[in-house]
């Protein structure tokens, strides 16, 4: 695994006063999701250790890729919604009135189910432009280094080093979400959500995804969202448990290390889920 | 035999004769349309190419007309030179503002944008002359003159409804997981556009641009009153300006004379070669590019 | 280094004071918007100022209704123009709308997959021939070849009806109407064949498993769903009559008055402003010709308004049309 090289860009906007050792990257306070006046997510509180990977499963509909949309401020997006609660942040509220959402989307990156590269750009384009458009390169070959350092980082160096220009939609399935996560991984996010990001996948691509989220853990906070049981036990360090409550709204009923979620769960309901009696 | 089997019988019989015969009466007066349809393309063609051939020269080219009609020689190099200068400028503003009308009723959407969708459609159904009547009143009044600058307005007006429509179509299939995309990276709106979805629109936008070309180029009441046409050749926008579709209609009002009558066709003739191959080549671009769109 | 080392830039997800980047964009949207659509609005009111010492002589409705046109001495009635461009759009619609619709059920209905593009295209194609050509091949073509026609029904049953009676100069509404119909055959015929491709298929299927053939598939779902896109496409090709000028006036016969039968010279209200306005130099008579753009102006705008509504009302039943 290539260490981190810095790259060139706005240094001064890196301070040095991150504690290494913080716990939590984000810490979900008693965060509610609305649809105009329907509630969707009820006051779910949920701490994301730092390096390690969060897991959230539950039954479909309940909430789960609601309540990821709402860390990066994506929910919102739709006409009407809305998030209430905290979103802690290293000291601050995600949701403060001086925030700007579009730069929280850069801090915290996402990956969806359905691989999504920009259609009419290259592989090295895909990975490149949006740091390209940030400023955060300074020079041509600053461009190549990060291309290649996020390439590596996906795992997908070796299969495309030599195809950099073809276009971003000529690979495969598994191939085009590590170009996402490539792609995610180029503005240097602190914080990694992926919203089922194998549900669209064949079962090699999902391992080599889950192989990869294993590596990406040492450097970057990973949140995921599955429906798959097994893949949450397989690759996560915590898991919450959400499911759909009398209100239709998901609520949080046990989070816990993934571990003790799969064999030693506290509540009945968890028992009940992950022992496949329901869901 | 029993009575479902004769019932049988009965229902696969009434499928014939009366039936039938109706259905292949109404399938002949189809065909029959389509045929009276093809009639007057082919006999247009037929009567501009073999009328119109003859009057096409290197003079025709190279020379204006005469200042009277019914005098043969000349050419029409005024109009061909008019009528790319107007069409140019047209287009060269037509197609920003129509792109830039559609990337607003895409991005701010909402009743205000529904409104501005609105006139544009409005605008894309107007007569043409009624186009001309509001750019007569508008620049020519104003300036005080005729000129190809107002013409180049006038066609400006004729273009940007069918770019804006044609823009707005495509912005619109473009796929939510791209928007969303970009979104989650934190990319600008401008850039979004700038960088993904106006380039994955681009062909379909081209081929919307050509067939608003392919239209302005053809357009002869707007000009009427605006460029209102000229004897002479002319490079000054600010002076009246000959255009084809001019040419052809006034050289028409004097088909009595044969000379006007052989100028109008062979003018005719090269506009359609021109104007089809502007509408022919848009749908090719087109069909060229929706394989790869739909994915 | 450690990555996210925005985190140590907690600062930098502040917003900044003033308008976001995405503010800047909109408000340069607007701008864009506002420059294109005032300027357009404003046409609009200029045209109509110039036009207000016709309505102060004539009244509207006396405008409107005022059946005699005689620049020399200062009278003008748009009845005569109304006329023409109602009957001459009612002409071309009666031969236009069943042999488009016709086409448009061959084309998505009949014809193979393979001949569909081709022939679609074809038919396309005579809507990009401009209105000038039209002109050009109906005046010198089209006129004469209809003329043994007109005269052959004048003389039969004009004798009977008044209206279709003779005599038969050549240029007249009915050569009008007929140039007219031929040019918006293609564009009620492409928005038809997109109303009927979107039939839904299992719709079609339901039919076909019942034991019915194409036409009962065209007569108990196509023409049925596709009513209201169908009834739309042939208002837009009605628009588009009204409006049409050049071809109009150059086979019409330009005559300022409401002529007796079909057969008769007339003028539309979009081809007597072609025609008289840059000889206009009567006095009011280019505000007069303008005043007639207005009323044009007006009936298209109707006329389109009530197509796009009808369009809107089909778009939401099945799905999308254009």
């Amino acid at each position: 695994m290539t260490t981190m090289a810095p790259a060139a860009g706005p240094s001064e906007e890196r301070e040095q006063d991150v504690p290494a050792s913080a716990e939590l990257a984000v810490e979900l306070d008693r965060v509610s999701a609305y649809y105009g006046s329907r509630r969707v997510v009820r006051e779910i509180s949920l701490p994301v250790r730092r390096n390690a990977i969060t897991a959230i499963i539950g039954p479909s509909g309940c909430g789960k890729s609601t309540l990821l949309r709402c860390i990066d401020r994506m929910h919102e997006l739709t006409p009407g919604a809305r998030v209430e609660g905290r979103i802690d942040y290293h000291g601050m509220d995600l949701y403060a009135p001086d925030i700007d959402p579009v730069a929280v989307r850069r801090t915290i990156g996402m990956v969806f189910q359905q691989p999504n590269p920009f259609p009419t750009m290259s592989i090295h384009d895909n990975v490149a432009a949006p740091a390209r458009f940030n400023g955060l390169l300074a020079n041509k070959a600053a461009e190549n280094e990060l291309v290649e350092r996020c390439l590596r980082q996906a795992a997908l160096w070796d299969e495309v080093k030599d195809k950099l220009k073809a276009g971003g939609t000529s690979l495969s399935g598994g191939q085009q979400q590590r170009l996402c996560i490539a792609r995610a991984l180029a503005l240097e996010p602190d914080v990694l959500l992926m919203d089922e990001p194998c549900s669209a996948l064949d079962p090699i691509a999902t391992l080599q995804i889950e192989h990869l989220m294993a590596d990406l853990k040492r450097i970057y906070t990973i949140v995921i969202v599955t429906h798959n049981m097994q893949q949450a036990s397989r690759v996560s360090d915590q898991t919450a448990f959400l499911t759909l409550g009398d209100d239709r709204a998901g609520f949080l009923v046990e989070m816990a290390e993934t571990v003790e979620i799969f064999t030693n769960p506290k509540q009945q309901l968890t028992e009940d889920y992950v022992s496949g009696r329901f869901g | 035999m029993s009575r479902s089997a004769s019932l049988a019988a009965e229902r696969l019989r009434s499928t014939s004769s009366a039936r039938r015969a109706r259905e292949r009466a109404l399938e002949i007066c189809a065909w029959a349309s389509l045929v009276l349809a093809l009639v007057p393309l082919v006999a247009i063609g037929i009567f501009l190419i073999g009328q119109g051939v003859r009057s096409l020269s290197l003079e025709f080219f190279t020379s204006d007309p005469p200042g009277d009609l019914s005098a043969t020689g000349g050419g029409i190099r005024n109009a061909v030179v008019g009528t790319l200068m107007m069409t140019g400028l047209a287009t060269l503003v037509a197609v920003p503002v129509g792109i830039a009308l559609a990337v607003f009723s895409r991005e701010i959407g909402g009743r205000v944008a529904a409104a501005v969708r609105f006139v544009v459609d409005v605008l894309a159904g107007l007569p043409s002359i009624v186009v001309g009547i509001f750019v007569y009143s508008l620049v020519v009044v104003a300036t005080g003159h005729f000129s190809g600058y107002a013409g180049a307005v006038a066609l400006a007006v004729i273009e940007l409804p069918v770019i804006v429509v044609a823009t707005d179509e495509l912005l619109r299939l473009t796929d939510r997981r791209i928007d969303e995309g970009t979104r989650a990276l934190g990319m600008l709106r401008w850039r979004s556009f700038l960088s993904v979805f106006i380039p994955t629109a681009l062909s379909g936008i081209i081929t919307g641009i050509m067939l608003a070309v392919s239209r302005a180029i053809g357009e002869t009441a707007p000009l009427i009153f605006t460029a209102l046409g000229n004897n002479f050749f002319t490079l000054d926008l600010n002076e009246p300006v000959q255009a084809m579709p001019l040419l052809i209609y006034r050289n028409a009002l004097n088909s009595a004379f044969p000379a006007a009558r052989d100028r109008a066709m062979g003018t005719a003739l090269v506009l359609v070669v021109i104007v089809l191959g502007f509408n022919l080549a848009g749908r090719w671009i087109a069909r060229r590019a929706r394989p790869a769109d739909q994915r | 280094m450690t990555p996210g080392s925005h985190a140590g830039g907690i600062r930098t997800l502040a917003r900044r004071p003033g308008l976001s980047q995405d503010g800047w964009f909109r408000l340069a949207l607007r701008g864009v918007a506002l420059l294109v659509i005032v300027p357009i609005l404003w046409m609009m009111v200029d045209t109509f100022s110039v036009t207000v010492p016709v309505w102060e002589r004539f009244g509207i409705p006396g405008f409107v209704v005022g059946a005699r046109w005689a620049p020399s001495f200062t009278i003008y009635g748009a009845l005569p123009f109304i006329y023409g461009t109602i009957l001459t759009s009612a002409i071309a619609m009666l031969i236009a709308v069943p042999v488009a619709v016709l086409i448009a059920l061959l084309i998505t209905e009949i014809l193979p997959a393979r001949a569909r593009t081709a022939v679609a295209v074809t038919v396309d194609l005579l809507a990009a021939i401009p209105s000038v050509v039209y002109g050009l091949w109906g005046l010198l073509v089209l006129v004469p070849f209809l003329r043994p026609f007109e005269q052959a029904v004048a003389g039969t049953l004009g004798t009977v009806i008044p209206f279709l009676a003779g005599p038969t100069p050549g240029p007249s509404y009915f050569a009008a109407g007929v140039v007219v119909s031929i040019m918006i055959v293609p564009i009620i015929a492409a928005l038809s064949r997109e109303v009927f491709a979107a039939t839904p298929r299992l719709q079609r299927e339901a039919v076909r498993a019942l034991g019915g053939t194409r036409w009962d598939v065209i007569r108990t779902v196509v023409l049925p769903i596709g009513r209201s896109g169908v009834l739309a496409a042939i208002i837009l090709g009605l628009a588009r009559a009204i409006g049409e000028t050049i071809a109009v006036t150059m086979v019409i016969g330009n005559a300022p008055k409401i002529g007796a039968s079909i057969f008769s010279p007339g003028f539309t209200l979009a081809s007597v402003i072609a025609n008289e306005f840059n000889e206009a130099n009567q006095e009011l008579h280019p505000e007069a010709l303008i005043a007639l753009g207005l009323v044009l102006l007006v009936i298209s705008v109707l006329v389109n308004g009530l197509a796009i509504l009808i369009r809107g009302r089909f778009a939401r039943g099945v799905g999308r049309v254009a």
